[in-house]
């Protein structure tokens, strides 16, 4: 079972034009349970993502397969942040991934074969595809700077553009947009995204023009130099035990 | 009814909620490792502030629950990790959870579970079930567990658990030490026979949140796992799991995809 595997095996829940995911609808005993377990219960980790980003990610295996993402970004401090990323903005949205994101610095001490996993987000910003909805430029735009030169790696555990209804296969590695021809979004998914905002991608493109171009680690975005993309496989294996299993 | 009873649980829980949430600033995982990095700066805490306040987190607002549970490697079962998720609906027989290393405001995203019920693990590809564990061990034993929920209230919603599967992948493997999410993603298995769960690991958790997972399995006696059974396929399949990174040929990244011709 591989990340760039074009389907997953034949499943009731992986074809047609039905709702994602299957189940029956939250019962009113689910929503009163829930809702008491949070009364007391603090939630604090989930309280601490105080971002969301709307941007655009490419599959790491085949970046013609590309996806509008919302992160919620929470910080541990400023070199590191990690995100929550989810399929659209509403409150029933998929849970597709996680983003992890770090400062150039940082990115700097990792080893080279850990490097080729993580994408620039320099492109990504200063194009405009990367938004922060509802924020005026004005607040946004110091930190974008910032943003600019940290590096990111984004693992997919829900292909839902597959159409997969349930999080099926082996999670896949993402890559961010880039200007070159391959890593360029396409127009209809940006168009779709900012009709959707009410914003304009190209406008936000020209208030960024002042933001500094960082330099990128000749590591970063992989594919764009080799021509290779990363696929992830599971496979059985021998588990080292210290009691049976299952 | 049941529901009655519960809610004068919830009161009573209430008042309790102050010197939970007091002990809970204290519920540090044993294995922490510092993030590298600078402290958050002024400026960026404050804008991260208006823009908490400024925009829409539904996704984030639909985690409702709180779970500790235990994973450990599909590889290795000797390398184990205290897991607690952070969970939502997204309907009735579908939660997809966060997990982090520690229940504190400073924990680390290390992971995430899809849980689902029987009826739609039954539905998955015979190749994809391996990827998925089963709950009743865990939850009859005790060892999942709803951090400051009273235990009858707990039990309403572990009724369910019980009968669910879980796929968990893990990001961050904090177990061994890593300072940021090094490698690639880890398929996580879950705790299904005594024997299993790391004594000092568990007697440490039992510690810091006050609980006595023996005292737990008196209580749940009643909760019954799948109705068909743990399937043969879920677990690994009974053996292991383990991922591995390939290289793939893509398109040279300068020649032109159909799409813009």
């Amino acid at each position: 079972m591989a990340s760039s595997d074009e389907k997953p095996g034949p499943t009731p829940v992986a074809t047609g034009d039905k709702p994602t995911p299957p189940g029956e609808p939250t019962t009113l005993s689910s929503k009163i349970l829930d809702k008491g377990a949070g009364m007391m219960q603090s939630l604090k980790p989930v309280k601490e993502m105080k971002q969301h980003v709307c941007t655009f990610a490419l599959y790491a295996h085949d970046l013609s397969r590309q996806i509008e993402t919302h992160h919620y970004v929470g910080r541990l401090n400023q070199d590191v942040l990690q995100c929550a990323v989810y399929d659209s903005d509403k409150r029933k949205a998929n849970l597709i991934g996680v983003e992890y994101i770090i400062s150039p610095k940082l990115y700097e001490t990792l080893p080279e074969e850990e490097q080729k996993l993580w994408h620039s987000h320099a492109y990504e910003i200063k194009s405009g595809l990367w938004v922060n909805p509802g924020v005026p430029q004005m607040l946004e735009k110091p930190e974008l700077e910032n943003m600019a030169c940290t590096y990111g790696k984004f693992w997919c555990t829900w292909q839902v553009d597959r159409g997969d209804r349930l999080p099926l296969g082996a999670p896949a590695l993402m890559f961010s947009p880039q200007p070159v021809n391959r890593g360029r979004v396409r127009p209809d998914l940006v168009q779709r995204r900012d009709e959707k905002y009410k914003i304009s991608t190209e406008e936000l493109r020209e208030s960024r023009v002042d933001i500094q171009e960082p330099e990128i680690h000749p590591n970063a975005d992989y594919w764009v130099k080799h021509n290779k993309g990363f696929a992830v496989d599971v496979k059985p294996a021998d588990m080292k035990r210290l009691a049976p299993f299952p | 009814m049941k529901l009655a009873q519960s809610h004068s649980y919830y009161i009573k829980s209430v008042i309790e909620i102050e010197s939970e949430r007091e002990r809970e600033s204290n519920l540090m995982a044993t294995s922490h490792v510092d993030v590298p990095g600078e402290p958050t700066e002024t400026g960026t805490a404050l804008l991260e502030t208006a823009t908490g306040t400024i925009q829409g987190f539904q996704p984030i607002n639909n985690i409702h629950q709180h779970l500790c549970a235990f994973h450990f490697y599909a590889h290795d079962m000797t390398r184990q990790v205290e897991a607690h998720h952070f969970c939502g609906h997204l309907n009735e027989d579908v939660r997809q959870c966060l997990i982090y290393d520690s229940p504190n405001k400073d924990a680390r995203l290390i992971g995430i579970e899809y849980i689902v019920v029987e009826s739609l693990f039954l539905t998955l590809p015979d190749d994809e079930k391996p990827l998925w564990h089963s709950h009743e061990f865990e939850v009859k034993g005790g060892y999942l567990f709803m951090p400051g929920v009273p235990g009858m209230v707990e039990r309403q919603d572990l009724k369910q658990v019980c009968k669910t599967y879980g796929k968990v992948i893990h990001f961050w493997q904090v177990d061994r030490g890593d300072p940021l999410p090094l490698g690639i993603p880890q398929i996580m298995m879950a705790l299904t026979r005594p024997g299993q769960l790391d004594e000092n690991i568990a007697k440490d958790v039992e510690k810091r949140f006050g609980v006595s997972f023996e005292e737990q399995r008196e209580q749940r006696k009643d909760l019954t796992g799948p109705d068909h059974g743990i399937h043969p396929l879920a677990n690994a399949a009974g053996r292991g799991l383990k991922t591995e990174l390939r290289e793939v040929d893509i398109p040279p990244a300068t020649s032109m995809p159909r799409v813009f011709v």
